[in-house]
């Protein structure tokens, strides 16, 4: 799974750090989850789109080999 | 899902690893102590003394939360139980066919919930520590 979380911190001037206290998870995880190492679950997928103001499937999206 | 109560597993602070990092050394030297004072503590004694405290530590570590215990932490720790008890079928596997091969036989005293015990958790905690050195190293 790609996601844009990256692209939506940057329009929104926020650091990892900043999302990370925002959603109430580690530095950590949000740059795993930038980098597709980790997908989160799907009441974290929906805080993130909630404090980007948007809607989930803006930031989520599936790839091929999401149905394999 | 909520978790129920009777799941839910309880987690030591932070600041138990820094005991149960302790008690890696500790068993060591006790050991060894234990070794030389006493007359009938053979090296298999020590052996199994060693496994039994490096099993204890092991376990708190395993029981540790970590600084920011988040969802991805608690997804980290899951799989590290289950990787851990799959490495640990094949350790065992192994040590049964080394034990076969050289003793001739499966009725080998290599084996003692001591070293279960240790090899498992030590499993756990080596799955653990390399996921997150995993998401850290991009």
């Amino acid at each position: 799974m790609k996601n844009t979380v990256k692209v939506e911190r940057a329009k929104k001037n926020f650091t990892q750090q900043d999302l990370a206290e925002r959603i109430k998870v580690s530095r950590q995880t949000i740059n795993s989850i930038e980098s597709g190492k980790y997908v989160p679950s799907t009441v974290l997928a929906l805080k993130i789109a909630k404090t980007f103001e948007t809607s989930l499937e803006e930031i989520f999206q599936l790839e091929e080999n999401d149905w394999e | 899902m909520k978790e129920e109560s009777i799941l839910k597993v309880p987690m030591f602070s932070p600041w138990w690893k820094k005991l149960a990092l302790s008690i890696f050394p500790i068993t060591v030297v006790l050991g060894i102590a234990l070794g030389v004072i006493m007359e009938n503590f053979t090296p298999d004694n020590l052996g199994q003394f060693i496994y039994a405290g490096w099993a204890l530590g092991f376990i708190i570590l395993n029981l540790c939360k970590e600084e920011e215990e988040d969802e991805m932490i608690k997804s980290f720790r899951l799989q590290s139980f289950q990787t851990g008890f799959y490495w640990t079928i094949w350790g065992l596997l192994a040590i049964v066919l080394i034990s076969f091969f050289t003793n001739g036989g499966l009725d080998s005293e290599w084996f003692s919930p001591y070293l279960v015990l240790f090899l498992l958790n030590l499993y756990v905690y080596a799955a653990f520590r390399y996921q997150l050195y995993q998401s850290k190293n991009n």
